[in-house]
């Protein structure tokens, strides 16, 4: 038996925290407003003694979290590899500085967070003591283009289920199981001069799985612009999609899910999402025994509150409360 | 191939920040603020190039400074700078070394500001040092406060 909380990953409130509109105290208490029960913070966005948590800034947190009742309870770390400018980090490297996330984590008071996939599978296997030592569960984040049972998160899987331990985990991306294309990159496009027919066709070349030098190929043949070239290098980059999303792979995962992205580009006001299939993910999870959060998360900019409050209210209704 | 992306957000010359330099009563130069427009704050060391134009003239490096956290720093100094951390709600302080300031009234100031986006390696280059870079440049003119 499932039990499933919403919450808000305040990234979904970026570009009106980076803009001045909205000030971290805005995004906690609109968290709170909307319902959400916890909220997720990026640490590189939001945190202002990123990478520490700080007596002063951890104080003004509570202070916030007491006022509007609601729970910090996941940070969104980041694995920068490419930090320095000579070369990229070892894998030691990193996994010593998620070793300082997790003690930022911990003061927080969070007890998830979420790592990227740039951390190493080896990696999150020798994080799993310090994680059990700070008290955080650890999930990679499963991110469109990778799937559940992509090559890339089979390693991990292995990794994690050799570990035996319960504070390393997954945080897959509802954006991986994208059904359509993304709507605010195809009206961009569209926008920008992009041909409709040439989209549709770039649509149908990522559908039938061709290949992509040989799909940008063909485009350009057919006189693809500018604009149909950027849909397309996002239709075979971070947002693809397909008619068969990998949801086999997710149930096979489940038992190591920390949490989840409930990622959304657009919420139309009839309370669906423009390419993430929630009416097929959400039962998935309700039939399965987890127990957590799934953090809303917007990635695009327009009407963040408005579009945020949609996504709960979609989600409370195809889970039937 | 060069993939850059941008995201703009702010403006990555903050309005009405050119002003005069003054030292011992004499103007020495003069200093305008920038921001990082991105949806999160990255380490110094990911600026790839950082340089600017002002009135279509380059300045030289030896002849600014980039001032963030209360430490004014070189440019040559930024590319090792793997601890200090530019926050997206935070600007930069560009200092300019020009004896006399600059002349009174409006000028253009075109600024040239590329990060390597360290969490992204660009697909099919996932050896090395290949990752997608952040176009963070911008221009604007100000009118300088004496």
């Amino acid at each position: 038996m499932s039990d499933i909380k919403l919450g808000v990953s305040l990234f979904s409130f970026s570009t009106d925290y980076v803009k001045g509109i909205l000030s971290l105290e805005d995004c906690i208490r609109s968290a709170a407003e909307m319902g959400a029960e916890g909220f997720e913070l990026v640490g590189t966005t939001m945190l202002r003694s990123y990478p520490y948590a700080t007596d002063k800034v951890l104080g003004e947190i509570k202070s916030m979290t007491d006022a509007y009742g609601v729970d910090f309870v996941s940070y969104g770390a980041n694995t920068d590899r490419g930090l320095r400018s000579d070369r990229d980090l070892t894998e030691e490297e990193m996994l010593q500085s998620t070793i300082i996330d997790l003690k930022t984590a911990n003061k927080l008071g969070c007890k998830m967070m979420r790592a990227q996939y740039l951390l190493s599978p080896s990696a999150i296997g020798k994080l799993a003591p310090y994680a059990e030592a700070y008290g955080v569960k650890v999930g990679v984040e499963i991110h469109n283009p990778e799937y559940p049972t992509s090559p890339k998160m089979q390693e991990y899987l292995e990794v994690i289920e050799k570990s035996g331990s319960e504070y390393i985990g997954f945080v897959p991306d509802f954006g991986c199981f994208a059904t359509r294309p993304n709507k605010i990159y195809w009206d961009q496009a569209l926008e920008n001069g992009a041909p409709l027919e040439l989209l549709e066709l770039a649509a149908k070349l990522r559908y039938d799985g061709v290949p992509r030098q040989e799909a940008a190929k063909r485009l350009k043949d057919a006189g693809a612009n500018g604009p149909v070239m950027g849909a397309f290098n996002g239709m075979y980059g971070f947002v693809q999609f397909s008619h068969e999303p990998d949801f086999e792979g997710l149930k096979k995962i489940m038992p190591h899910v920390i949490y989840f992205h409930g990622k959304f580009h657009y919420i139309d006001e009839n309370l669906e999402e423009a390419s993430i299939p929630y009416g097929d993910i959400l039962p998935i999870i309700q039939e399965s025994n987890f127990n957590g959060y799934i953090m809303s998360e917007y990635e695009a900019s327009d009407d963040a509150l408005g579009m945020t409050k949609r996504h709960l209210q979609m989600q409370r209704n195809i889970l039937g409360n | 191939m060069a993939v850059s992306l941008k995201m703009p957000f702010v403006d990555a010359v903050v309005d009405d920040s050119l002003k005069q330099t003054y030292v011992n009563g004499e103007k020495i130069g003069y200093e305008f603020q920038i921001r990082l427009s991105n949806y999160r704050g990255h380490y110094l060391s990911c600026i790839e190039e950082l340089s600017f134009t002002v009135d279509g003239n380059k300045i030289d490096a030896t002849n600014f400074t980039f001032t963030l956290n209360d430490k004014e720093f070189t440019v040559s100094q930024l590319p090792n700078l793997i601890s200090e951390f530019w926050r997206v709600t935070d600007a930069a302080t560009i200092k300019v070394y020009t004896p006399g300031g600059v002349e009174p009234g409006e000028h253009h100031i075109s600024l040239t500001l590329m990060l390597r986006i360290p969490y992204m390696p660009i697909p099919g280059n996932a050896e090395g040092l290949n990752y997608a870079l952040l176009d963070a440049c911008g221009s604007k003119t100000l009118t300088v406060k004496e």
